[in-house]
């Protein structure tokens, strides 16, 4: 991917004001980290590469970021998704926000505004591609009895310290007072340890069916590798069978858990 | 000068658990407004009351629980003077202090305490003071006044400014009438403007601009403020105008707290912990705080 | 000197368990090396960094300090016995063991935590003489050192090219360790490997210094505007210590809880009138740094760091502890008479 012409769209939008800064991602010994660029002249260190798995648009929650809107964000596909979703959301306006769209197959989209995001994604990435792994994944889970999934399930949250690094990294996860942060009544265990580590976990991924773009950032952030995408992918899955939502291509779209339609299908309810 | 904490009280739980709470019931509850209650706690076992008033100084805190509902950080609102008994008074305000409102006379709750270091006050024989106080923060400050009070005759003049947003926000209202009706005692009440009943005849005002127009002296006089962080902003003023020394004046700081004994590291303002320097701070010690972490 | 080849680590750790200790080791579990409880099959990983650290044995992430029956609105206390199995923690790191310093100075500072007490009793201590390091590595920017030997029991040195391990006593829980293990260690002489080298990256010094003067330094928002305010850096490191204390119950028992907490999370320091001292993550983060820089040392002359680099390396945002403290330190060297 043509990262010069990345570099100088950083540059050139910083320069003439059309942003004041630019979130995207930069090299520290090795790893990729996000990279906050306030003068044209920073963006030399701006790069784009597979190994960029954080969602910027996550960074958009913070408050201390609010002062330096309009905000250029480096957007794959799935951060694109994102940032349309905020907008469906009411958590952005149109002229908060421009895309510098990148992607992991090689394309180098320029300036986009979140309307011309939304076209792109349409035209040119309107299917999720799934990794292969991961779908047989599902299928192996999938096929599982109710008791051996929930071992499993059990296995794997039982690692979980309640760092909450999952949340953190959500563009979606912008709750001022989280559900576990409530304890009148105390809905979740805060306990890093059996039920409550369940509870969290499964209910972050309910919170976000029908709002999960599927970028990876949770599981990518999660220090003890917990494999969080196969609880998001299977619940974006039912999403788009259930309702024939597909996630962060429509800024104009209701929320699709958080509305009714008389056409909803029933057959769930047994 | 708040006197060393590590002197006070160096003291372990008997039986080692630190977190163990002693059982104490409810001997009375008064509602001092629609939102805050007075609890009155009395001690089960003999050698716990004595292990206790053995600690306890005034302006020392304890935490109040009820098992399930999890413990929150109070004063302890009740002089050591008066030894058989603890009082408390709070807000209620969410899960913890609703499970204490919700106990009656004659049931149970947890307590562990008395932590932080307390008011000087062997350091104050012989001089005046003056209290002053915003709301729901007169508890700690009334601890005090009882404790002067029953040695009413070590100490000089005694100024209570005292005042609330309204006249139902006045906490320990049946003890404001006793202090009225005393001659060696003087007390200034007021309500911010608008707050006032028909037959209110106390002040009309904010406490600071109330405690400037009673100008109080400075001479020989300790100066004792407590209230939310914007009303102490403002007194400070006055103070200072009155010319009472920083290292003569003293407040307390209440900060979220769960341990209560230093470990949690949650309630600290800078490198001070509110539960191990504090609660009480001289207004020297809080303003070469952080203001930024305050 | 007692040695044990360096591929036949899991028969020393098998000779320990059955002597009765709980063996905690290096091991890979899900793709991430992590100490956790050793079990027969498991490989050893000398090889990496766990992402969490000794810690996790003193002062688990959940612990039960209080029980209550519960009978409609009556309660009955019940004893709480703190949980403390005969551990040894194997193939640590120096940086781990020189965190307990601290965490021994917070938990007995004053009133004594004997549930911290307890573990750290049964607890023995073997760190792993580091002979590689990553770039996320600067415990000798912070008094430390790869082969430093604070808070060890016994010390696993790398000897003869990485073949082997020479084990070390340092205390007495050392020698009876030594003595566990028995016909695990070989009787012979080899020679140690030397530490890596790890270059100085920052003046601490000069950083506790401009932490004493710089509270409302504008550099605060820069340093912190990655941080989005998760748990994991305070969790994955072996000297953060706060904690909450939360009740859960059920109609019949109530248990009262010590759960890990981190300085950084929103609602840590908020007032039950609304008040938060810390609103941002600009004031949490400065919080963090200043604790561990500036109020440890003020209070217990010890630093609130190790230099593990584990936070570095957690951080899904690229936050990094060497890296802000090389920023200040380089603070300190641009205008000597700049007051901020």
């Amino acid at each position: 991917m043509d990262v010069d012409r990345l570099r100088q769209d950083a540059a050139a939008v910083l320069a003439d004001g059309r942003a004041r800064m630019v979130i995207g991602f930069r090299d520290r010994a090795g790893d990729r980290v996000p990279a906050f660029i306030t003068d044209a002249e920073q963006a030399g260190e701006l790069l784009y590469d597979e190994a960029c798995r954080q969602n910027p648009a996550a960074y958009l929650k913070k408050a201390e970021l609010k002062r330096f809107r309009p905000v250029a964000i480096v957007a794959r596909p799935a951060v694109m998704r994102s940032l349309v979703l905020l907008a469906a959301e009411a958590q952005v306006a149109d002229e908060d926000v421009l895309v510098l769209g990148v992607s992991d197959d090689d394309a180098y989209h320029g300036i986009l505004d979140l309307a011309a995001t939304a076209a792109l994604l349409n035209e040119k990435y309107a299917e999720i591609p799934h990794d292969p792994d991961l779908v047989k994944r599902i299928e192996e889970i999938s096929a599982m009895t109710p008791e051996e999934r929930s071992g499993f399930w059990t296995e794997q949250f039982a690692r979980c310290t309640r760092c909450y690094a999952c949340r953190a990294a959500c563009p979606m996860c912008y709750c001022t007072q989280c559900i576990v942060e409530k304890n009148v009544p105390q809905w979740i265990s805060t306990a890093a340890a059996g039920h409550g580590n369940y509870a969290w976990n499964i209910i972050r991924a309910f919170h976000l069916a029908g709002r999960c773009t599927e970028c990876g950032a949770c599981e990518a952030a999660c220090p003890l590798g917990i494999p969080l995408m196969l609880l998001n992918v299977v619940l974006a899955r039912d999403v788009q069978e259930e309702f024939g939502v597909k996630v962060g291509y429509d800024a104009e779209a209701e929320p699709v858990i958080g509305s009714w339609s008389p056409d909803d299908g029933e057959d769930f309810i047994r | 000068m708040s006197p060393d904490p590590d002197q006070a009280q160096a003291v372990q739980q008997p039986g080692g658990n630190l977190y163990a709470p002693i059982t104490m019931t409810i001997a009375e509850s008064r509602d001092e407004t629609y939102d805050v209650r007075t609890l009155r706690l009395q001690f089960l076992v003999e050698a716990e009351r004595a292990a206790f008033f053995e600690k306890y100084r005034v302006g020392m805190f304890g935490l109040y629980g009820v098992p399930g509902a999890g413990e929150s950080a109070f004063c302890i609102a009740s002089p050591p003077t008066q030894d058989q008994y603890i009082e408390c008074t709070f807000r209620k305000a969410g899960r913890v202090t609703t499970a204490l409102c919700d106990r009656e006379v004659g049931q149970a709750i947890t307590f562990r305490g008395p932590y932080g270091n307390f008011f000087p006050i062997e350091e104050w024989k012989g001089k005046n003071i003056v209290f002053i106080a915003g709301g729901i923060a007169l508890p700690p400050i009334r601890a005090v006044i009882w404790n002067i009070l029953d040695r009413r005759d070590e100490f000089g003049r005694l100024t209570i400014v005292y005042g609330a947003r309204t006249v139902a926000d006045l906490v320990y209202k049946h003890e404001l009438q006793q202090w009225q009706k005393r001659s060696d005692v003087k007390l200034i009440l007021t309500v911010d403007p608008g707050g006032e009943t028909d037959d209110w005849k106390g002040e009309i005002g904010f406490v600071p601009m109330v405690l400037e127009k009673a100008a109080p002296s400075a001479e020989n006089t300790v100066a004792v403020v407590c209230g939310p962080p914007i009303m102490i902003k403002f007194t400070l003023l006055p103070l200072k105008q009155l010319n009472f020394p920083d290292s003569r004046a003293y407040t307390t700081l209440e900060n979220r707290m769960k341990c209560g004994v230093g470990k949690c590291g949650r309630c600290n303002v800078g490198s001070l912990y509110v539960c191990k320097d504090g609660p009480v701070f001289t207004i020297e010690q809080l303003k070469n705080l952080p203001q930024g972490d305050l | 000197m007692k040695l044990i080849d360096a591929n036949k680590l899991t028969a020393l750790a098998a000779a320990l368990a059955r002597a009765g200790y709980r063996v905690v080791a290096p091991i890979e579990d899900s793709g991430v090396v992590r100490l956790k409880e050793w079990a027969e099959g498991a490989a050893i990983r000398t090889d990496a960094v766990p992402v969490n650290s000794a810690k996790d044995f003193l002062f688990p992430p959940s612990e039960i300090i209080g029980r209550w029956d519960l009978d409609g609105d009556d309660f009955t206390a019940k004893e709480v016995e703190p949980d403390a199995p005969k551990t040894v923690l194997l193939a640590v790191r120096p940086c781990d063991a020189a965190a307990l310093a601290l965490l021994d100075t917070v938990f007995n500072w004053d009133y004594k935590d004997d549930f911290y007490n307890a573990r750290r009793q049964a607890v023995t201590v073997v760190p792993m003489v580091c002979t590689a390091a990553d770039e996320q590595c600067f415990c000798t920017s912070v008094g430390g050192a790869p082969d430093a030997t604070a808070g060890a029991d016994a010390m696993l040195r790398p000897a003869d090219g990485g073949t082997r391990f020479i084990l070390e006593p340092m205390t007495d829980k050392g020698n009876a360790l030594l003595d566990a293990a028995g016909s695990a260690l070989a009787e012979g002489e080899a020679a140690a490997d030397p530490p890596v080298e790890i270059a100085r990256r920052f003046d601490v010094e000069a950083v506790t210094e401009w932490l004493s003067r710089n509270f409302e330094s504008d550099l605060w928002p820069a340093l912190s505007l990655a941080c989005l305010g998760c748990g994991a850096c305070a969790y994955a490191c072996p000297t953060c210590h706060c904690f909450d204390i939360q009740d859960e119950a059920t109609r019949r028992e109530s248990v009262r809880l010590k759960n890990w907490d981190s300085c950084g999370f929103g609602l840590f320091t908020l007032h039950a009138g609304g008040h938060n001292p810390r609103p941002d993550q600009t004031a949490r983060w400065r919080n963090r740094v200043m604790h561990k820089f500036s109020y440890i040392p003020e209070r217990f002359k010890l630093l609130g760091c190790t230099g593990c680099g584990r936070c570095a390396r957690v951080c899904g945002a690229g936050m990094s502890m060497s890296e802000v403290c090389r920023l200040i330190a380089d603070e300190t060297k641009k205008a000597p008479t700049h007051e901020s």
